[in-house]
């Protein structure tokens, strides 16, 4: 595999080279487009505001195309996976999710909306046996 | 007829355009509303959008944006915006339960249903403030100096954005001085650009340094985790208020309510504040995850609607942390709309447009968002996630726009005016990386340049 210099920007990982080359070619591509536009409207409509308004429209849709270009040549520097459907982990997550958050609940104390809710959703079982869990450490007097 | 039939057309269309625009955007993880509902809303403003349609085109973005922005920070775990972090946690948990969608459908739900009940409420609000306007005018240059301390000292960055105000603020002034003498007016929408993009800037200053480069480098490219696609309903559409229970509904209906009227506060800062006070006494956890999700959602859309529409109907000048912000444009986009420093008057949408008008294309175009977003957001939501993440690169995005802000800054001031936009972005963005002064506080310091700063060397002239 290729060397790739991965830097962190403005909240995700890119190639230090390929972002150079998409702000090459958002600037490289806005900037003429404008400037040209500015002078051609302005000699359409005898520099008219509004000759300088087009330009900028203009200059927008290059900036539009640049993007375009560059999502095609740069491919995103991201490791995307499509998550499992939950599995029996849950229990683990339910006892961490508890430790931050404080106990879940006993789904049967539920207002009927939310309990429909809570069933609909496949939680209502391991709800169930994560209170009685608790119930149970509770029993036992054990402190964790 | 035709004076009405006019500005509704503008409106409706230019609805649509800010809904799918910022839907998209929405999607897009991270991207903040200043740096991009503020460039956009400037470039509709400067393209001579009638009023109607610049309005209706914000509102729309707004309402739109933080639909989408739920699908990313419960589907991906990774906010998508600076509105959704205070969301993160509560989303991340469900998200360890196996039930991202359902956090996904509290939070647009709840969303959906305070973006309604805040335009009429915003309006309601601003119009027992009238009264006070002149008098809230006359003194507005202090109000800002206030309102900058205060939000500075309110940031993360405490007494060092406070004291960092000086120096930034006297930079101000300078670039603005060194940009009337060379091109015989001042700037203002560079500035904002810089600002708004300064922690961009910054990160590219120091990937070109050879130190600075040593603290962004990864070894991996970032990985993100996409939940699972279930389809949880049948047949129809749910309806926002039958997904969310009685309790729900009224703490998300309540939150919209006292964070209308809460228009001063920072947005993120009432998100918070409203889960715990709706929702953080919610004995159940999984009744108090979901909860949260609605409430902190539909704060999102209310703060936003607030503290947009009440300064704009009531004041006329950007007084909330909104205002200086991604709405900031509404009130100030020289030559379209202006604020006389010194007159203390205004010619922006505040005076171009009635009380009527605000509630009336506020609405239309919120309903418009929202009737766009909502079955988007509800059916695909997985779809449009995955492929963003896996065709869009990072690089596009941050190309696309460099040549915005070149080709915006040309426009206002030529060569000079993308100097300052750049100057005031990197010590902008070095500011907010190292002491966490965040560009509300920068968007204040501008206004104290610009306001406070004449008003105080005429108390010593």
């Amino acid at each position: 595999m290729q060397e790739q210099k991965l830097l962190e920007v403005w909240g995700d990982t890119v190639d230090g080279r390929h972002l150079l080359g998409a702000i090459g070619l958002g600037v490289g591509i806005a900037v003429p487009v404008y400037l040209i536009a500015e002078w051609g409207f302005g000699q359409l409509t005898g520099g008219d505001a509004l000759g300088r308004s087009y330009a900028l429209v203009t200059g927008l849709a290059a900036c539009v195309i640049a993007a375009v270009v560059a999502a095609n040549i740069f491919t995103p520097k991201r490791i995307v996976t499509i998550g499992e459907a939950p599995s029996g982990s849950r229990e683990e997550a339910m006892d961490a999710i508890e430790a931050e958050l404080g106990p879940l609940g006993d789904p049967d104390e539920l207002p009927a909306a939310a309990l429909a809710e809570v069933k609909e959703l496949g939680l209502y079982d391991d709800l169930v046996a994560q209170h009685r869990k608790n119930e149970r450490i509770a029993a036992e007097g054990g402190e964790r | 007829m035709e004076a009405f039939l006019e500005p509704t057309m503008w409106a409706l269309g230019m609805a649509l355009i800010g809904t799918v625009v910022f839907a998209l955007i929405g999607l897009v993880s991270g991207t903040d509303e200043t740096a991009t509902i503020a460039p956009l809303t400037l470039l509709v403003i400067l393209l001579g959008v009638p009023p109607a349609g610049v309005f209706a085109f914000f509102m729309a973005a707004i309402a739109a944006k933080h639909i989408t922005h739920a699908i990313p920070t419960t589907l991906l775990g990774i906010p998508g915006d600076t509105m959704a972090a205070p969301l993160l946690r509560d989303a991340q948990m469900l998200r360890e339960l196996g039930v991202p969608h359902i956090a996904l459908r509290k939070a647009i739900s709840g969303g959906a249903v305070a973006a309604l009940i805040a335009v009429p409420m915003a309006v309601f609000f601003a119009w027992l403030l009238t009264p006070f306007s002149a008098a809230i005018s006359a003194v507005a240059p202090w109000l800002f100096l206030a309102a900058a301390l205060l939000i500075a000292v309110l940031s993360k960055g405490r007494w060092a954005a406070l004291f960092a105000l000086v120096p930034f603020v006297l930079i101000v002034v300078g670039l603005q001085n060194f940009a009337v003498g060379a091109l015989g007016k001042g700037l203002s929408i560079s500035f904002f650009l810089g600002i708004a993009i300064g922690p961009l800037i910054a990160d590219l200053f120091l990937a070109a340094s050879p130190a600075g480069r040593a603290t962004l480098v990864r070894d991996a490219p970032r990985s993100f985790e996409l939940a699972a696609d279930v389809r949880t309903w049948k047949g129809r559409m749910p309806n926002p208020v039958g997904v969310l229970d009685r309790t729900q509904l009224a703490g998300t209906a309540g939150a919209a309510v006292v964070s209308s009227a809460t228009f001063v506060f920072s947005p993120v800062a009432m998100t918070v504040l409203m889960g715990e006070l709706f929702g953080g006494r919610i004995k159940n956890g999984y009744r108090r995850l979901t909860t949260m999700m609605a409430v902190k959602n539909g704060t999102t859309e209310s703060t936003y609607i607030a503290e947009t529409l009440i300064p704009l109907i009531a004041i006329g000048l950007p007084l909330s942390p909104m205002a200086a912000g991604p709405a900031n444009p509404l009130f100030n986009a020289p030559p379209v709309y202006t604020i006389d420093a010194e007159a203390g008057t205004s010619n922006n949408l505040h005076d171009l447009l009635d009380p009527w008008q605000f509630l009336v294309f506020g609405l239309a175009a919120v309903i418009i968002a929202l009737l766009i977003t909502y079955p988007f957001a509800m059916t695909q939501a997985h779809r449009a996630a995955s492929w963003i993440m896996k065709k869009v690169s990072h690089e596009a995005i941050i190309g696309a726009f460099a040549g915005l802000i070149a080709v915006i800054c040309l426009y206002e001031g030529g060569v000079v005016a993308l100097l300052v936009a750049v100057t005031i972005g990197l010590v902008g963005g070095l500011l907010n990386k190292l002491f966490h002064m965040h560009t509300g506080v920068q968007f204040m310091g501008y206004y104290v340049a610009a306001l406070t700063v004449p008003a105080v060397t005429a108390l010593f002239a």
